[in-house]
């Protein structure tokens, strides 16, 4: 948005306004990703706890936004890119509200898994969580900088995690069929793991919406490869 | 091109001097004529009275002669005003004169005069009128007048040399308007040209007008000014210079942000911190650079209060960068574009080195506590009566020794640390082969080797040429790498030992121990020199290591001038590579 001006500053500082909040959001839920991975990797249940107690303020950020976008659109009736800005920012800030319950997902359970004892050392599962928070950053700097081709690394990441989180579906299988007494511990890691992918699949949403944004066109259901080099 | 002022000048001065004579001119011309016509009156009233004396018809019968006389019209007209006789006319024909002007002063005051067009003749005359006898007994006016072109061409005749005089004057006047203008002009031009210059250019001159007026002065002052001016520039540059200087070179981010929260200025120093270019910083918002919880918050309270707030905050990049920021406001600016400027300090060495520090009294008091709780919980139970059962006892004691053996080996391995790290070790450096120490250790490790299973190879490589080292402590590094590969290593796995001289590789030969161990997380590979550094921390000490192994290897082989590198990767092993100068 920045080097166009527009007729009111008021306007465009509403619209400054919305992007600062959806880029708070984003660094509150980075940090609850890396809480949440490091509650479960240094075994800190009080990481954790802080992780789910701190979901609160993501809601109402997310309220919030959402209540900014909706005065702009009945006030302003944006139209063209700031449109585009403000559906998309609805859309982002949506997304973002998911991944922040996700977080409280792997939270919750890694407080019952800090309970037991470790199953294995982990090893794709904090890779996994690199890969998934730096997908999240990159979709937002993308938004930031109006860069497309960062939007499109990260659709392509997605697809690195897919392929990570099937390994460990794989490895916790042989696990669990190995010694039944630790299918419990196993599945929570299981769980860990597709809430990751699913944190991922959000943020491979998010650069969709951003190159809608950038470019007006739509990305979503096609393949990154696809529309690289359209 | 001569300037417009020059014009101004030299017109002005024109203006004044045609004028002047014009005016001039014109009132002389003015005063003339009617001192002429009152000289052309009298002569004609002179005239006049020497006809007097004549009786009316002598004037009648000589009217042509005395008109000759006085060179004058002459006209003679009764009481009534009937024209008599007229020089010129037939005076039959003439009307009735008594009511003209010339007459009627006559007869009022016994002399008249008049100046007016004459129908008669069709021309301007000036008239005279004489009666002759007084009241009742006046007889008749004698009447004289003279055509008033005479006049007007006496006084032409003063025309011509009364324009060459203007003439002259004013090309007298017009050289010295000329030469004044010029004098005054030209000096200025110069000025002007000069100041023209002073726009354009940025190396000005000096100013040369040689003269001792005003313009003299105004030249010296503006040399002055220039000249002050000029010092000021080269003193502002020259530390503006060093300021961009030290600004540039500094390893502190600068960011600068405007009143609308932009960042408006920036550093080499905070590019490099985001490894951003100068573009992709400029004018963003914090929140759109860092989009960092810590940053906002400390910015938000920054202006809350106004005062400056210093903040730790971490970058989340592939390695966490740890930045100290500082905020306050931009001195000595209005209140209206209020600035704020941001100084980033890395601090994550300093962070990491407190790390180590705080790792290592924790570690060390840790290492030393367990074996002496131990000790200390053994002979406590001896001493509550369990000395009585001698195979306890010996049981007992045998722990404890275990435990001292251990505080021992670790106080030792302190100790040598820390005279390596102090640089009081001596090494007796010699050239020696590495095959000879290679196979001297190898044997040592065949009781450990055998118990887990593990199949040892070496390959050494012929004719290696010797290396500079202290024998004892080249057989102390490769026994500490071989001891943590066979820790590290499950049954049944593999070691290899290779010493070789690559060809890429001058100077030195290189010793390689690959284990089929467990491997070690890329991330933690940095931190293995730090003592009591673990990986996995329950397992090393199960397995009997006080931590120091690898910090007291990489120091000597520090002090060695070799180098020690580490590959690994989980689950599938790990390969350390020994450079040892050679002779």
């Amino acid at each position: 948005m920045e080097e166009k001006k527009h007729t009111s500053a008021h306007y465009e500082k509403e619209l400054q306004e919305i992007k600062e909040s959806l880029l708070y959001l984003g660094a509150m839920i980075e940090k609850a990703i890396e809480r949440a991975m490091g509650a479960l990797l240094d075994r800190d249940s009080e990481l954790a706890r802080r992780v789910i107690d701190d979901d609160d303020l993501i809601d109402q950020l997310d309220v919030e936004t959402e209540e900014r976008c909706i005065r702009v659109l009945a006030l302003r009736q944006p139209a063209a890119r700031d449109l585009r800005f403000i559906a998309t920012a609805i859309k982002i800030n949506g997304h973002l509200e998911r991944i922040g319950d996700m977080a409280v997902n792997i939270a919750e359970r890694a407080i019952i898994l800090n309970e037991e004892p470790q199953l294995k050392p982990y090893i794709d599962l904090p890779r996994m969580a690199d890969i998934t928070r730096c997908m999240i950053g990159e979709s937002l700097d993308a938004l930031v900088n109006e860069n497309v081709e960062l939007a499109n690394k990260v659709r392509k990441d997605d697809e690195t995690i897919d392929k990570l989180n099937e390994q460990i579906s794989t490895e916790i299988i042989n696990l669990m069929m190995d010694d039944p007494r630790k299918i419990h511990v196993s599945l929570l890691i299981m769980q860990i793991a597709k809430n990751l992918e699913r944190i991922a699949d959000h943020a491979e949403s998010i650069a969709n919406r951003v190159i809608y944004m950038i470019t007006g066109k739509n990305v979503r259901h096609k393949s990154p490869f696809e529309t690289m080099d359209k | 091109m001569k300037s417009r002022l020059f014009y101004k000048i030299l017109f002005s001065y024109l203006a004044v001097v045609i004028l002047a004579v014009a005016a001039m001119g014109f009132l002389i011309a003015r005063q003339m004529t009617g001192k002429l016509a009152e000289i052309i009156e009298e002569d004609l009233m002179t005239h006049a009275w020497t006809m007097t004396p004549f009786s009316k018809g002598e004037i009648e019968r000589n009217v042509s002669t005395l008109a000759k006389i006085a060179r004058a019209r002459v006209t003679l007209i009764d009481a009534e005003g009937r024209v008599i006789a007229d020089s010129e006319r037939n005076a039959a024909e003439m009307d009735n004169h008594l009511n003209r002007v010339e007459i009627q002063e006559a007869r009022i005051k016994g002399r008249g005069k008049g100046r007016r067009y004459s129908h008669t003749l069709g021309v301007e005359m000036l008239y005279v009128a004489l009666p002759v006898g007084e009241g009742p007994a006046l007889k008749y006016y004698i009447r004289l007048s003279r055509p008033i072109v005479e006049v007007e061409k006496s006084i032409a005749q003063l025309y011509p040399p009364f324009y060459k005089s203007i003439l002259i004057m004013a090309i007298v006047s017009l050289l010295a308007a000329l030469i004044f203008s010029r004098k005054i002009t030209s000096p200025i031009r110069k000025i002007e040209a000069f100041t023209q210059e002073l726009i354009n250019s940025t190396v000005p001159r000096t100013l040369l007008i040689e003269s001792t007026d005003e313009l003299g002065q105004v030249a010296k002052n503006i040399n002055y000014l220039v000249q002050q001016q000029q010092e000021k520039v080269k003193s502002a540059n020259e530390e503006k210079v060093k300021l961009e200087a030290a600004f540039a070179a500094m390893t502190e981010g600068v960011l600068i942000l405007n009143g609308r929260n932009r960042a408006e200025v920036i550093n080499n120093g905070l590019m490099n911190i985001l490894g951003c270019r100068y573009d992709d910083i400029i004018n963003k918002t914090p929140m759109e650079l860092f989009r960092n919880l810590e940053l906002q918050n400390a910015l938000d309270r920054f202006r809350e209060t106004g005062s400056p707030v210093l903040q730790e905050i971490t970058l989340r990049d592939e390695s966490p960068v740890i930045l100290e920021v500082n905020i306050s406001p931009v001195q000595g600016l209005s209140a209206r574009d209020k600035k704020t400027m941001l100084v980033f300090h890395d601090v994550t060495r300093l962070k990491k080195l407190e790390k180590v520090r705080e790792d290592f009294v924790a570690n060390v008091t840790h290492e030393i506590k367990t074996p002496l709780t131990a000790i200390i919980g053994f002979i406590e139970t001896l001493e509550e009566g369990a000395i009585e059962d001698r195979a306890a006892t010996k049981k007992f004691l045998k722990t404890i020794s275990e435990h001292a053996n251990r505080l021992n080996r670790l106080v030792d391995g302190l100790l040598t640390l820390s005279s390596i790290e102090m640089g009081e070790v001596e090494l007796h450096l010699e050239g020696i082969p590495v095959a000879e120490v290679l196979e001297n250790i190898i044997p040592l490790m065949e009781t450990k080797v055998s118990a887990k299973r593990i199949i040892l190879h070496h390959e050494i490589s012929t004719g290696l040429p010797l290396i500079m080292a202290d024998r004892d402590k080249v057989a102390q590094i490769i026994l500490n790498i071989l001891d943590n590969a066979v820790k590290f290593t499950k049954e049944l796995g593999e070691i290899s030992i290779t010493a070789s001289q690559p060809q890429d590789i001058k100077n030195y030969v290189v010793v390689k121990i690959a284990d089929t161990g467990i491997g070690i997380p890329k991330s933690e590979i940095p931190r293995l020199g730090e003592r009591f550094y673990r990986v996995d921390k329950t397992r090393s000490r199960e397995l009997g290591g006080v931590g120091l192994g690898l910090s007291i290897v990489k120091h000597l082989i520090k002090a060695h001038q070799g180098r020690i590198e580490i590959e690994s990767s989980p689950g599938k092993g790990t390969t350390v590579v020994l450079y040892f100068p050679i002779a």
